[in-house]
């Protein structure tokens, strides 16, 4: 019984890895951005968990500059994917620049309460 | 018209000479009124008068009950330092009472008080105002069956010969009392919670006080080393008074006498009397053991004046000059004077370092605790004058533009931030360039 569900999990892992090999270039980009993001924020809830929350208005930032960035790749990246229903009529050109204002503003706020 | 105008000028030249005597550094002759029971103490004591006088005191003496004696005149006291040498005495002439004698000390004066076995109730309740208790029944005495002194008249063991001396170069001077010294008379005790008074002389363990003429009734009630034979007492504002129960220990027949103590076969020539009275007459009227702090100062490390207000975590530097005076103002040197930064306890203490010269001085850094502060030095030393010195100065938190303007806790979380707005610049770049 072991042997056969490690070979499932092998295959269930190789059958994701040809699947998401087939999503398109801009999309692995964008999933690289949110990867990147969640590693930054975990770092820091690391480095917090060692030293101490002592100025816990820099953690929140810190934190909140990598989760809302993750956040807005993500909405990104499901309005731009084209397998995707839902957003069809929607150019991802309007998308963009929706990421882009909307990260704007996350960093103007991000610099004003890192302190 | 002429002689007048002679007078006024020589009155005129003279006005100077007379402003010098009141300097305030050169010592002045002190005056000290001697109340006596019976005028021929003045000569049977004269080798501790005589003592007096060679110090540049004016001794004023006077019978206790001759009615014009007083202390005050016109709210000044006439005198520096009183002696009473009257133990019978049942009431002062004059306008002395209890309360003036008290009055007397707490306005700084000494004040030398010696009883024996006829004291009377004054004398008794002067002591107890004090803070020392003769021992109620006006007939004991102090008797030692182990400690008195060989003599050929006296059998009652009565003359104590006692050597059980406190050891205080400031009180008795830095040379030792080698020959034991004589009493005879009433004993007193001292209240233990009285931290004030000190045993001088006291009595030896075999001691106990009761009448000597007839044969013990009741225990006595004080007895050993409770019984004190010559105590002193410095007051809160450095009042220094000097009580014994025995006015013929400062006589010149015992300060003459040779001392043999039982029980031991070295036979002094002199007692120890005229040195013990001699030295510790020099420190009850302030000739040895007074200080004086001048000169106390604070300031920033760095800044010489002295600021109004510090901030918490300053470096400063405090330093005080403490002087001794003995005939001269001397620099006193000590290593245990300790200053404390106050605030309802002390937030620190240290340990002021000396230079030798009088000058104690340390520095510390002002802890992370805002409020009202004080500079206190409290001094408290056997035979030396208190010296309670504290000096008010607020301190302050830091200012809102006094605070670090990055911490280096946080550089990982501001790194983070921006390497997120890199991050994202750099991606804006590629997705745009992606097709």
């Amino acid at each position: 019984m072991v042997r056969s569900t490690g070979n499932d999990a092998q295959a269930l892992f190789h059958a994701l890895r040809s699947a998401y090999a087939a999503t398109p270039t801009n999309l692995k980009i964008i999933d690289l951005f949110v990867g990147f993001a969640v590693c930054t924020a975990l770092i820091q809830v690391a480095y917090m968990a060692i030293v101490g929350s002592f100025p816990f208005n820099s953690f929140l930032s810190g934190v909140l500059s990598c989760i809302g960035t993750a956040v807005l790749a993500v909405c990104l990246r499901i309005q731009v994917n084209k397998e995707n229903k839902e957003f069809k009529d929607l150019a991802p050109e309007r998308a963009f620049a929706d990421f882009v204002l909307c990260n704007l503003v996350l960093h103007l706020v991000i610099m004003n309460f890192l302190g | 018209m002429r002689g007048k105008a002679e007078l006024f000028l020589i009155f005129i030249s003279v006005l100077p000479f007379l402003s010098l005597s009141f300097s305030a550094e050169s010592p002045k002759e002190r005056r000290v009124l001697v109340l006596l029971d019976d005028l021929a103490i003045k000569s049977s004591h004269s080798l501790f008068f005589d003592s007096l006088k060679s110090r540049r005191f004016l001794l004023h003496f006077r019978l206790a009950d001759d009615p014009e004696i007083s202390l005050r005149r016109y709210g000044q006291h006439l005198y520096d330092a009183l002696i009473l040498f009257c133990p019978s005495v049942q009431r002062f002439g004059g306008s002395i009472d209890v309360a003036a004698i008290a009055d007397f000390v707490d306005s700084g004066h000494d004040l030398i008080i010696a009883a024996d076995n006829n004291a009377s109730d004054f004398i008794r309740e002067i002591a107890t105002e004090c803070g020392v208790d003769f021992d109620e029944d006006p007939v004991a005495m102090v008797i030692d069956h182990t400690s008195y002194a060989v003599s050929d008249t006296e059998g009652d063991h009565t003359l104590l010969a006692s050597d059980n001396i406190i050891e205080s170069d400031v009180i008795l001077g830095s040379k030792k009392i080698e020959a034991p010294v004589l009493f005879k008379g009433i004993g007193h005790s001292l209240n233990p919670s009285n931290n004030l008074v000190v045993k001088v002389l006291s009595a030896s363990p075999s001691a106990y006080s009761a009448n000597p003429k007839s044969k013990l009734a009741n225990p006595p009630t004080i007895t050993g080393s409770a019984i004190s034979l010559v105590s002193i007492v410095q007051a809160r504002n450095n009042a220094r008074v000097l009580i014994t129960g025995s006015l013929i220990m400062f006589s010149n027949r015992f300060f003459r006498s040779g001392v043999q103590k039982a029980g031991n076969s070295t036979k002094h020539e002199r007692s120890g009397n005229e040195q013990f009275f001699t030295e510790l007459g020099k420190w009850v009227f302030h000739e040895r053991g007074h200080l004086k702090a001048v000169n106390i100062r604070h300031h920033k490390v760095g800044v010489t004046d002295e600021p109004a207000m510090y901030r918490i975590s300053d470096d400063l530097e405090y330093s005080v000059e403490i002087y001794e005076w003995s005939g001269t103002s001397e620099p006193y040197v000590a290593d245990d004077v300790q200053v404390q930064f106050y605030m309802m306890s002390p937030y620190v203490l240290k340990t002021l370092s000396t230079n030798q010269k009088g000058l104690y001085s340390t520095a510390f850094k002002v802890p992370d605790v805002y409020g009202v502060f004080q500079f206190k030095v409290e001094y408290h030393r056997l035979g030396y004058t208190t010296l309670s010195l504290s000096k008010q100065i607020p301190v302050r938190p830091y200012r809102h533009n006094e605070y670090e303007r990055f911490i280096p806790a946080a550089y990982p979380y501001y790194g983070a931030a921006l390497s997120m707005m890199a991050g994202f610049f750099i991606f804006t770049a590629v997705h745009l360039h992606n097709k």
